[in-house]
């Protein structure tokens, strides 16, 4: 069976709480820590003056190899985790290093203007037609 | 800006373009770069199966940069589900069949290493190399980024492409896959999103000039060919009406009757008559600003004589040459084109147009009556 479309989150929208549990999603960020033995890596990305951090179980994709600074490409699915917040449960994690951070972001906010602008046009077409019907 | 898979209100009002006109749409020939939401959603065509219509344009064949988030291996194929953020799909990607042989080559292929060791280049071993590369880029990972063309297929109710072409990304910085992101948006807005009408353009009031052209071109092509085919003298329009009426007849009566501004005289004929008559007037216009037709007597009867068949006027251009050219003035270099021109206003019509007189040289020269010594002097010999 093929999983859910896993769709971009930047990693300060995964936290806030946006994405809900069981989710998938794709986000990124800076590799902060790496503990082996918990098979937990911690991602970090910067955003309006805070650093955000997501959290990600990489049970999955292991082995790999932590490059401590690189940033990674992360699919998978959001999990709450017991301490409180949300981890994502990784089925795919890339070292993207070296990747235009801010060409990435400005792409998935065209991708985002276009869908809902599309959702937008729905809706007119929709109320338009609502209308003349009842009219 | 809807697709009508996901408006049910559209559902019942949704009628699918004729066949016939698939083909006109530019996209039906693209290999169009929809979402996987998109490709999965959009309307399977009933007259045809495994055409699909986004926003009424006709679709076939895609193309797809996704992730691979799924992967099985048959004998024969692989079955990649790939994910570019939008939905999920399955590729069905035919192996190769030289790859069937690759155990039985590999274990040959350590014979012919040692000799290609000798020095020298060995194509067989070359050969092989291609094939690994090419195999390694066809051997996709979860988490590999794939790119996809090919027609989609519906199988057991489910979607899936058909690899007409597939292989491995490498995308390490995310390069391809941003700049993808970037283009697709584009292409939605400035094509898949706009409507195909086909119907719309040719009743388009902005286009009703060039179908009028194209009338007129056709007219006036029938008339040429007439006037040449019967090697016509003099003819006057009642005579050449009717070649122009199947122009008509295959045309329909609405489109026509906005195509033209309406001719002077109405004596009250139908709409395509006085069509068929204005037409007529615009297309003898053509012919005798081309210098094909003139007429010699601007008179109540409408009389246009053929200037390559009008002896008289070809008679009367030699006599002026011949005599002028005895003229120490124009001895040397030949009468010039403006010079003979006047002269035949003079002695002939006054209504002779220089298109005409150009028309008439040109045929006097191609029968050796008279040479041009430049590209507006002419003489006899």
């Amino acid at each position: 069976m093929l999983p859910a479309p896993a769709i971009f989150h930047f990693p300060w929208e995964v936290q806030s709480g946006k994405a809900k549990e069981g989710d998938s999603v794709k986000t990124f960020g800076r590799l902060l820590t790496y503990q082996a033995e918990e098979s937990r890596a911690t991602l970090a990305a910067q955003h309006a003056a805070t650093q955000h951090q997501v959290v990600v179980q990489t049970t999955f994709v292991e082995p790999f190899e932590p490059i401590i600074g690189a940033q990674y490409l992360v699919l998978g699915e959001i999990e709450n985790a017991e301490s409180g917040g949300v981890i994502v449960h990784a089925r795919v994690l890339n070292c993207v290093d070296g990747v235009n951070v801010a060409l990435l972001q400005k792409a998935i906010n065209v991708q985002r203007t276009y869908f809902e602008e599309r959702a937008v046009g729905n809706c007119d077409i929709a109320t338009v037609a609502h209308k003349s019907a009842s009219s | 800006m809807q697709t009508e898979a996901r408006d049910p209100e559209k559902e019942s009002e949704w009628e699918e373009p004729p066949s016939m006109l698939w083909g006109l749409d530019p996209m039906f020939n693209a290999f169009v770069r929809l979402y996987i939401k998109d490709i999965l959603q959009m309307r399977e065509s009933c007259q045809v199966p495994g055409i699909y219509f986004y926003n009424s344009h006709p679709i076939f064949k895609v193309d797809v940069l996704a992730t691979v988030v799924y992967k099985r291996e048959k004998e024969d194929f692989f079955c990649y589900g790939v994910d570019d953020g939008t939905g999920v799909i399955n590729c069905l990607c035919w192996k190769n069949e030289q790859w069937k042989y690759q155990d039985d080559s590999a274990k040959s292929g350590a014979k012919s290493l040692g000799r290609s060791t000798h020095g020298g280049f060995d194509p067989a071993s070359e050969l092989r190399k291609l094939q690994q590369a090419q195999y390694s880029s066809s051997n996709l990972d979860i988490g590999d980024v794939l790119r996809v063309r090919g027609p989609v297929k519906t199988s057991r109710q489910q979607r899936e492409l058909m690899a007409s072409t597939y292989y491995k990304v490498s995308d390490p910085v995310m390069a391809v896959q941003i700049s993808w992101m970037l283009e697709v948006p584009r292409l939605y807005r400035q094509c898949y999103d706009k409507p195909f009408q086909l119907e719309k353009h040719a009743k388009d009031s902005d286009t009703q000039g060039t179908s009028a052209d194209i009338l007129l071109g056709r007219a006036t092509r029938i008339l040429k060919d007439f006037l040449k085919e019967r090697v016509v003298t003099r003819f006057r329009p009642y005579d050449v009406q009717e070649l122009l009426q199947p122009l008509f007849s295959s045309q329909p009566q609405k489109t026509t009757s906005e195509q033209e501004p309406e001719p002077g005289p109405s004596r009250g004929p139908s709409t395509s008559s006085k069509h068929l008559k204005q037409l007529l007037l615009d297309s003898l216009q053509v012919l005798q600003d081309e210098g094909l037709i003139f007429r010699k007597v601007k008179s109540q009867d409408e009389v246009y004589l053929v200037t390559e068949q009008d002896k008289n006027l070809l008679m009367a251009i030699r006599d002026i040459i011949k005599e002028d050219c005895q003229r120490e003035k124009y001895a040397e270099k030949g009468c010039h084109v403006l010079h003979v021109l006047s002269s035949v206003r003079q002695r002939y019509s006054r209504n002779v147009s220089k298109a005409a007189l150009e028309v008439a040289l040109k045929a006097l020269e191609c029968n050796s009556d008279i040479i041009s010594t430049s590209d507006s002097h002419y003489t006899v010999l």
